[in-house]
């Protein structure tokens, strides 16, 4: 492929892997925080941890939500640009 | 008795078809890694702006109506609940609870749960559906280039960004026309300047925030699962797709997802009317 193809293959590559590879920061660190206080509060309360648990996987699961924008972006700048 | 053996003979013949037909793909389907993110759309009308529309969708969306007709037909309520009757029951009543602290309004208790439960139906069979080798269709540059048979999973209506995004809207439109019959025109364009009058901008960015991250949160668990399960697939020839990962990005995660967005439909409308 000649050199301008190849330019726009390097921009692609380059663009998709920072997205993806900053954005994917923030959200595995809130996960881990919301878990080690979940662990802390079965700890003091064994009866509650079904409540517990469900609470947990429903916060985790709106904390996802901007590391799915940042992979959102990652496709769109990989495969629709 | 006699149902269960049935229904596993059923199993057994869908679980033989399904193998006989990955041994042939091992042995004749050059697979490619193309047309990931490209959709078959068919345009009519001469490129007017309303001319497109995508026909996986229309005929996916049918079918996960026509599943659930299927699995409510002849349930009759009895007064000791059978097993499907049970099941359902606790999740409706698990919902029902978290709908009465929600919505502080009597009146619209019953309309808020009748919705969000049948998006949360909804959305459940369409992921558990996104889980399971089916028939799909590989499209490059917008054009049909192939139909798969049982290469790849069958074809999910959430994956579509339109329809997430015509389901947030809704839910957004519904909690504010709860909000105005219920309050009055002037209270609630009262709501917007609270408790200034200069948080207005603030007021109008965080109402069309919501839909925002309500419906890109399903589309991107969705559709982000299944094309890394599809790159991973195509890396393994397609000869058995792994099981475990279906198991968690099809079923796990498209559960996960469809309560939150029930739940978070809820909220939303549970908080409009206060």
């Amino acid at each position: 492929m000649d050199l301008s193809q190849a330019l726009v293959v390097l921009g692609k590559a380059i663009g998709a892997g920072l997205a993806m590879g900053i954005g994917a920061i923030g959200p595995g660190v809130g996960e881990g925080n919301i878990g080690a206080h979940a662990m802390d509060s079965i700890a003091r309360q064994p009866e509650m941890s079904g409540t517990i648990t469900t609470r947990m996987l429903l916060a985790m699961a709106v904390t996802e939500s901007t590391g799915l924008y940042s992979l959102v972006i990652a496709f769109i700048i990989l495969f629709a640009l | 008795m006699y149902k269960e053996k049935k229904l596993k003979n059923i199993i057994i013949t869908v679980g033989i078809i399904y193998l006989i037909l990955a041994v042939l793909n091992l042995f004749f389907y050059d697979g490619s890694l193309e047309g990931i993110g490209d959709r078959w759309i068919l345009k009519f009308g001469d490129n007017f702006f309303l001319g497109q529309i995508n026909p996986m969708t229309l005929i996916m969306s049918l079918a996960v109506m026509g599943i659930f007709l299927l699995f409510i037909k002849g349930l009759k309520f009895e007064r000791i609940p059978g097993r499907k009757q049970s099941l359902i029951e606790m999740v409706l009543d698990y919902f029902w609870q978290l709908t009465d602290e929600t919505v502080p309004v009597q009146k619209y208790k019953k309309p808020t749960f009748v919705i969000s439960m049948t998006l949360f139906f909804y959305i459940l069979i369409s992921n558990v559906l996104s889980g399971i080798p089916g028939i799909s269709t590989t499209s490059v540059g917008g054009d049909l280039k192939a139909i798969n048979l049982f290469t790849d999973t069958w074809y999910t209506p959430t994956s579509d960004l339109n329809v997430n995004v015509v389901y947030a809207v809704m839910v957004l439109l519904v909690g504010h026309a709860f909000a105005i019959k219920s309050k009055g025109l002037k209270n609630w364009l009262k709501t917007f300047l609270s408790p200034t009058p200069l948080m207005l901008p603030m007021n109008i960015i965080g109402e069309i925030a919501k839909p925002v991250s309500h419906s890109l949160r399903l589309f991107g668990n969705i559709m982000g699962g299944g094309i890394l399960v599809f790159i991973l697939s195509y890396m393994l020839k397609y000869f058995v797709l792994p099981v475990v990962l279906w198991g968690f990005f099809g079923w796990f995660v498209g559960a996960i997802q469809a309560f939150v967005f029930a739940l978070l439909s809820i909220a939303y409308t549970g908080s409009l009317l206060e």
